[in-house]
C-alpha cells in the first residue's frame, strides 16, 4: 500500500525541451544572464555570416532566428582577457563581432591563465553529506530546473561552459614583452574561432585573448547551434571545414611529442607544415557502425578500413591526431591484434628510420586500421628524410629521443639486420607491454581503449562485497553512477562506469550541450538542469554506461510532465567524484586492490596492472 | 607499480620485525622484574582499536582517510602482531577464571574468523570468476525464478508433443523441488554437488522413451540445469564472502566490550605493583 501511495505522489513540472534554457541565460553571472533582445536578434541577422544565410534553407523546427536566440550569446571581454585557454575543453565556438582578439600559440603558463584547483566540496561538506543525503533514489530540487513553476527560474552554478576570464593585464605587466615572448596572431573582427575543439570534442589548441583597447564583443555559439547552422548553411560548412583542417593540421604537428623531440626551427616548421597532409579514416560518428557491427557479430576488422598496410613501402610518418588505430600483423589465414595508437602515437617511425640510413629497404612492419575512426597527418618520406630525420638522429645520438615513443619501440641495435629490427621494435613494445594478446584484442574489439579512465575489476581479487557502490552512492546523495556489471575478458570486467572516453561520442547528438566535457580536466559531465532527458547521449554511448533515471522533488515525490503524464528522466552517469577531494570513491574504496580506474592509452600501466 | 607478491613480502617482513622487536621488549621488561602484563595488554588493546577503526573508515567515503585497500593491508598484519601479542599477554597459557576465559575464546574466535576471512577472500573470488556468467549476489534469487519459469515453459511445450507425461513427470518428481529457489548451498561450499550431473544423467536415460522434440526439449532442460547449477554455485559462495563478516564483525566489537572490562578490573585490583 505504502509503495502504491509513493507512486501516486507527483511533481508535475513541464516536460523540459531543447531551448528551455537559452543559451544565453546559462551562464552564473547574473549580469550576462539575460535573453538576446529582438534588436540584437535583427543586428545579428544583418551581419556577416548571418546575413548571407538563406534562411529558407531552415526547417521550421530549426528557424535561424531561433537557433541564434537559443544557441548563442553575446560576451563582452576586455583587453587581455583570456576567452579561451590552451588545454581546456570548451563547447562552444566564438564569432569577433567588435574589436579584435590574439590567439597565443605559446608563451603563457598555466598559472598566468589562472588555472585554479577544481570547485569541490570541502572535507566537512562531503563529510556532512554523508549522512544528509536523501533516502529516495534521484532527488533534486525542482526549483533549480528552469521548467519549474511559471517563471524561468535564475539558474544558479550551472556548467556554463564560459572560460574564466581573468586578469591578464596584469599578468601580462609581469611580461614587459609579453607579445614578443608569446607566439601570437590577431584575428580581426569577423573571425570565427574554437569550432576545433567545440566540433572536434578535443582540447583547445590555442589560448585566446581579448586584445582590443577598448572592448571586445564576441558572439559565442554552442556547438549544437553551430552544428546546424553548418547544416543548413553551405558556405559556413565549407569555412569551417577550411579552418578546421588548416588549424587542426598545425595543432597536430606542434602538439606531436616526436616533432618537439626533434627542434626544429622556424623554417623547418614552415616546410613540414607546407608538406603534411591531413587524412580521415573511418566514420566521426562511428558507435552506430559499432553497435551494428555487435548485433551482427561480424569480423570487426572487415569494418576497419586500412590505412597502411604491411609489407607496402612507407610513403610517410603517420601522427595521430585524434581517434584510435588497430596495429596487427598477419598470423596464419588471419590477422593478429598487437597494439593500438590513439592520440599523439606515431607509425611508420622504426621503418623510416631505417630506411633513411640504410640502402636495405624496410617495408611497414604491421598494418593499422581506424578503429572507429582515426584522424592522422601524414608526413611524406621526402619530407621526413630531409627535415626531420636529421634532427631526430642527433637528438637520438645526444641520447634524448625518447627510447619509447607511444605506439612504437624504436630498435637501434647496428647488429640486427634492419627487418629484424624493426620486427623486434614492434615485438619488444608487445613484450614490454606483456599484454596478453587476447586481451589486446578484447580491448581494441570492445572500443575500450577510448577510455580514459576505464573501471576494470580484477574477478580474481573482487569479493563482490560492493564497498565500490556503496562508496560512489554515499557520494551522489544515495545513487550509484555505475553498475558492477560489464563485459569480462579472462578474470578482468570492464564494468559499466563512464569511461570518460578519449573521443566521447555520447556528446555529439546532446540538443542542449548538457553532456559536456568540463574546463579543467576534461571529464565528461553531464549539467543536470539542461538536461531534457531525450535519451540521446545513452543510445549514443557504445558501452552502455549512460542511465535514465526518473527524478523526484524532496518529498519524495516523481516529477511528471504534465502533458503525457509521463516522468521526468534525466541522465545520468559516473562524474569521476569530481565535486569531492580525493578522486574517484569506488577506487579508494576497494579493500582488495581490485578495482582500477585506468587510462587505456598509458600501456605501461596496463601490463603492470595486469601483471601485478 | 607493487606486485601482490612484493607487497606481501614487505608486509611480512615488517611485522616479522614488529614482532621481534616486541618480543625482545618484551624480555627486557622481564629481565628488569618489571610487569610485562601492562605492557603487551596496551599494546593488545592498541591493535585492537586500531583493528577497529577499518570498519569506520569503510563507512566514512569522504573525507580521504587513505585507500580502503592500504588500511585492509595494515588490518591483516596489524591482526596478525595482535595474534603474536595476545600470547605473550596470555603467557603461552589458557586461562583459569571464568571471565578471561570468555575474553580468550573470544580472541581466538576473533582472529580465527580473521583468519579464514582472509582465506575466503583470496580463494573464492577465483572460484567465482571460474565459474558460470557474473551475476550480482542480490539478483539471484531473480535468476533462478526466471531459470525456473524458463524450465516450466519447456516441459508444459513437451507435453504439446502427443500428450506425452515423460518430462514433465520427471520434472514434477524431481526437478521441481531443485528448481525452486537456491539449492545445495552448502555442498557447494566445500564439496563437490554431483546433483545437477545425476540430474542430467537421469534425463539422458529417459531419451529412449522420447521422441526428437521431446528430446530437444530434454537437451534445452540439461542447460538450464547447468545454468541454474552454476547460480547455486555463486549464491553459496558469493554468500559465504559476505556472511562471514556477520561473525567476525560483532565479535569485534563484543571483544572491545570485555577487553574494556577487563582492564578496568585489572587497574582496580592490580595492588600497586611495579
Amino acid at each position: 500500500m505504502a509503495q502504491v501511495q509513493v507512486q501516486l505522489q507527483t511533481q508535475i513540472i513541464d516536460k523540459p525541451k531543447r531551448w528551455d534554457l537559452p543559451f544565453s541565460r546559462d551562464l552564473p553571472n547574473e549580469i550576462e544572464c539575460r535573453d538576446l533582445t529582438e534588436q540584437e536578434l535583427d543586428q545579428l541577422l544583418e551581419a556577416e555570416p548571418f546575413s548571407k544565410m538563406d534562411a529558407s534553407k531552415f526547417p521550421k523546427s530549426l528557424p535561424l532566428r531561433e537557433i541564434l536566440r537559443n544557441d548563442t550569446r553575446t560576451r563582452v571581454y576586455h583587453n587581455g582577457d583570456a576567452v579561451v585557454r590552451v588545454g581546456d575543453y570548451g563547447n562552444s565556438a566564438f564569432l569577433i563581432l567588435e574589436g579584435d582578439c590574439r590567439a597565443v600559440i605559446e608563451g603563457l603558463d598555466a598559472s598566468a591563465l589562472g588555472r585554479g584547483k577544481k570547485r569541490q566540496r570541502s572535507p566537512l561538506d562531503s563529510l556532512i553529506s554523508l549522512f544528509t543525503n536523501p533516502k529516495s533514489p534521484e532527488v533534486r530540487d525542482p526549483s533549480l530546473y528552469p521548467q519549474f513553476a511559471e517563471g524561468k527560474a535564475a539558474v544558479e552554478n550551472s556548467a556554463s561552459g564560459r572560460v574564466f576570464a581573468q586578469d591578464v593585464p596584469n599578468v601580462l605587466e609581469l611580461f614587459p614583452d609579453a607579445y614578443e615572448k608569446t607566439q601570437n596572431n590577431v584575428m580581426p573582427q569577423g573571425s570565427l574561432f574554437g569550432e576545433l575543439g567545440a566540433l572536434g570534442r578535443v582540447q583547445r589548441s590555442v589560448t585566446v585573448l581579448a586584445s582590443d583597447p577598448t572592448r571586445t564583443k564576441l558572439l559565442e555559439i554552442r556547438w549544437q547551434g553551430l552544428r546546424d547552422l553548418m547544416k543548413y548553411d553551405g558556405a559556413l560548412r565549407e569555412h569551417v571545414n577550411q579552418l578546421f583542417r588548416s588549424r587542426g593540421l598545425l595543432g597536430a604537428l606542434q602538439s606531436s611529442p616526436l616533432l618537439e623531440s626533434a627542434n626544429l626551427t622556424a623554417q623547418q616548421w614552415e616546410e613540414v607544415v607546407a608538406e603534411a597532409e591531413f587524412e580521415t579514416f573511418g566514420s566521426y560518428d562511428w558507435y552506430g557502425t559499432y553497435q551494428q557491427l555487435r548485433q551482427k557479430d561480424e569480423d570487426p576488422l572487415s569494418q576497419e578500413p586500412i590505412i597502411s598496410e604491411e609489407g607496402q613501402y612507407p610513403n610517410g610518418l603517420l601522427l595521430v591526431r585524434a581517434g584510435f588505430g588497430r596495429l596487427s600483423r598477419k598470423h596464419g589465414y588471419g590477422e593478429h591484434t598487437f597494439g593500438y595508437l590513439g592520440k599523439g602515437d606515431v607509425y611508420g617511425l622504426t621503418e623510416l628510420m631505417h630506411n633513411a640510413e640504410s640502402e636495405d629497404h624496410m617495408p611497414l612492419q604491421a598494418t593499422l586500421r581506424a578503429a572507429g575512426y582515426m584522424d592522422v597527418v601524414r608526413i611524406p618520406t621526402r619530407t621526413f628524410e630531409k627535415i626531420i630525420y636529421p634532427s631526430l638522429k642527433i637528438a637520438q645520438e645526444k641520447g634524448e629521443l625518447p627510447r619509447s615513443l607511444s605506439g612504437e619501440q624504436i630498435e637501434y641495435e647496428g647488429s640486427q639486420s634492419a627487418a629484424q629490427s624493426a620486427a623486434n621494435g614492434h615485438a619488444e613494445k608487445s613484450k614490454k607491454n606483456k599484454l596478453d594478446p587476447s586481451m589486446m584484442e578484447f580491448l581494441v574489439e570492445n572500443r575500450v581503449i577510448n577510455g580514459t579512465q576505464t573501471m576494470l575489476i580484477d574477478l580474481d581479487r573482487c569479493t563482490r562485497c560492493d564497498e565500490c557502490v556503496r562508496a560512489c552512492a554515499s557520494g551522489h546523495s544515495n545513487n550509484p553512477r555505475f553498475v558492477r556489471h560489464g563485459r569480462i575478458h579472462s578474470h578482468y570486467m570492464v564494468a559499466n562506469a563512464c569511461m570518460h572516453c578519449e573521443d566521447p561520442v555520447c556528446m555529439i547528438g546532446c540538443p542542449t550541450g548538457a553532456i559536456h566535457r568540463t574546463e579543467g580536466g576534461g571529464e565528461v559531465a553531464i549539467n543536470d538542469l539542461t538536461c531534457i532527458g531525450c535519451s540521446t547521449c545513452a543510445n549514443s554511448c557504445p558501452y552502455e554506461n549512460i542511465r535514465m533515471v526518473s527524478v523526484r522533488d524532496q518529498s519524495n515525490e516523481v516529477m511528471l510532465d504534465p502533458q503525457k503524464g509521463r516522468p521526468i528522466v534525466k541522465a545520468t552517469k559516473c562524474d569521476l567524484c569530481v565535486s569531492h577531494a580525493g578522486g574517484p570513491a569506488c577506487e579508494r574504496a576497494c579493500p582488495h586492490d581490485a578495482l582500477k580506474r585506468a587510462d587505456m592509452n598509458d600501456l605501461d600501466f596496463l601490463s603492470d596492472w595486469f601483471n601485478r | 607499480m607493487i606486485t601482490f607478491k612484493n607487497r606481501r613480502r614487505w608486509g611480512l617482513t615488517i611485522s616479522v620485525i614488529l614482532g621481534v622487536a616486541f618480543a625482545v621488549m618484551m624480555l627486557a621488561y622481564s629481565v628488569m622484574l618489571r610487569n610485562t602484563a601492562f605492557l603487551s595488554g596496551w599494546v593488545l588493546f592498541t591493535l585492537m582499536i586500531l583493528l577497529t577503526l577499518y570498519n569506520a573508515r569503510k563507512k566514512l567515503t569522504y573525507p580521504p582517510l587513505f585507500k580502503s585497500a592500504s588500511w585492509m593491508q595494515f588490518h591483516i598484519y596489524a591482526g596478525l602482531l595482535s595474534f603474536v601479542v595476545f600470547f605473550f599477554h596470555t603467557g603461552w597459557r589458557l586461562p583459569t577464571g571464568s571471565f578471561e576465559s570468555i575474553l580468550y575464546v573470544m580472541f581466538i574466535l576473533l582472529a580465527g574468523s580473521g583468519f579464514i576471512g582472509l582465506y575466503l577472500t583470496r580463494t573464492i573470488p577465483k572460484s567465482l570468476a571460474d565459474r558460470g556468467s557474473e551475476v550480482i549476489f542480490e539478483r539471484i534469487p531473480r535468476f533462478v525464478r526466471e531459470l525456473r519459469e524458463q524450465a516450466e515453459a519447456l516441459v508444459v511445450e513437451s507435453v504439446g508433443f502427443n500428450d506425452s507425461t515423460i518430462l514433465s513427470d520427471y520434472y514434477s518428481e524431481k526437478l521441481a523441488d531443485y528448481m525452486a529457489r537456491p539449492r545445495r548451498i552448502g555442498l557447494h561450499l566445500f564439496w563437490v554437488d554431483r546433483t545437477r550431473k545425476d540430474f542430467q544423467h537421469e534425463l539422458r536415460a529417459l531419451h529412449r522413451y522420447m521422441n526428437d522434440e521431446e528430446r530437444s526439449v530434454a537437451e534445452k532442460l540439461s542447460d538450464v540445469l547447468v545454468l541454474k547449477d552454476d547460480l547455486d554455485f555463486h549464491y553459496g559462495r558469493q554468500g559465504l564472502l559476505k556472511g562471514w563478516l556477520f561473525l567476525h564483525v560483532p565479535l569485534t566489537y563484543g571483544l572491545l566490550i570485555f577487553a574494556m572490562a577487563h582492564m578496568v578490573l585489572v587497574h582496580a585490583f592490580y595492588g600497586g605493583l611495579a
